[in-house]
């Protein structure tokens, strides 16, 4: 009886785990953001006293390759599409803070312009890649604006959604 | 060949390399670009400083400071409208990251409230807030939510280090 009720309690238990290690040593690890599906995990890590982000499959950790932000540092804000096609990320170059998105697919790396005297804060990516938030400072107050990137990229959708727009799939 | 024939040719490559060029060079000039959404931003802009937006679906979540406080709002975009958000607001809460789940039902937010940094999950159907414990113990700060709200991913300070915990949520 008493285990019927603690399995009772156990429908409201938590199930922590850790993102686990980053193969830094004990490096900081921030932002974190998951993918729509839960299977891919970007944070950003203190590597070489530069913030970087890394992007890891869920469960297992094994971490996933960037062709891009290698060589383009540092990073924040990391926002993930649905299956983690797309990585929208903010990378400062300079005095410039740059709003970029990589297709993990393609390889393709779109940068995104900014309206000028806004600097980005953060950033936020629809899961089906068709719009952006990004938080910004200018002109003395933070805003938030949206984005419509339905020109820019394919939809990332779970898989067996049909695709709005798409012509009916023939019998 | 005639030293005028010669530069001729030479103007005919140069405008040929260039006409064969120009495709490539309009297309870098007309390469897709964001557009911004003029109605819904004007909205945003309207309803005062902004910031910590976390957009899912067709739900956006963001902190929005009105009266001199910090409030967390949820906007529809679909409709254009936030929504209530009943139970979820303290006068002395202090938000500092939300995230919210594809059908806009559940929020994850961490907030400062009497002194400590807690994460909760709030959801809309119940109108229900509930704490998130962190085991260890820790200070939350910037969370993010999967689409179907059934797992968050949450920054942690434990002991001087930043570190990033996965919490599966019933």
């Amino acid at each position: 009886m008493l285990a019927l009720l603690v399995s009772g309690c156990g429908s409201w238990s938590w199930g922590r785990r850790s993102a686990g290690p980053v193969g830094w040593g004990g490096a900081d690890r921030q932002d974190p953001a998951l993918s729509g599906n839960g299977r891919v995990l970007a944070s950003v890590v203190r590597r070489d006293g530069r913030d970087t982000v890394l992007l890891q499959e869920q469960p297992s950790g094994t971490v996933l390759p960037l062709r891009h932000f290698g060589r383009l540092q540092p990073h924040r804000s990391p926002s993930l599409s649905w299956n983690g096609r797309y990585l929208a990320l903010l990378v400062q170059q300079g005095p410039e803070r740059r709003v970029l998105i990589e297709d993990r697919a393609t390889g393709r790396l779109h940068r995104l312009p900014l309206p000028g005297g806004l600097v980005a804060e953060s950033l936020s990516l629809a899961a089906d890649g068709r719009r952006l938030a990004i938080a910004s400072e200018g002109d003395g107050r933070s805003r938030v604006q949206l984005y419509d990137l339905t020109a820019l990229l394919e939809p990332d959708l779970p898989a067996g959604l049909p695709v709005r727009g798409a012509p009916a799939a023939t019998p | 060949m005639t030293r005028r024939s010669g530069s001729l040719v030479r103007a005919a490559t140069v405008a040929v390399a260039v006409a064969g060029g120009l495709p490539l060079l309009l297309a870098g000039c007309l390469a897709p670009l964001p557009q911004p959404l003029v109605g819904l931003n004007q909205r945003l802009e309207a309803a005062g400083p902004a910031r910590a937006p976390a957009l899912s679906g067709d739900w956006l979540a963001l902190i929005v400071s009105q009266g001199g406080r910090d409030r967390v709002q949820l906007v529809d975009l679909q409709r254009q409208q936030p929504v209530p958000l009943p139970g979820l607001e303290r006068p002395d809460a202090q938000p500092l990251s939300v995230a919210v789940d594809g059908r806009g039902e559940r929020l994850a937010l961490v907030r400062q409230l009497e002194g400590r940094t807690e994460l909760v999950l709030y959801r809309r159907n119940l109108m229900a807030l509930q704490p998130v414990p962190l085991q260890p113990p820790g200070v939350p700060r910037r969370v993010s939510l999967r689409g179907d709200g059934r797992e968050l991913a949450v920054e942690v300070s434990r002991q001087g280090q930043w570190q990033v915990d996965l919490i599966a949520l019933p």
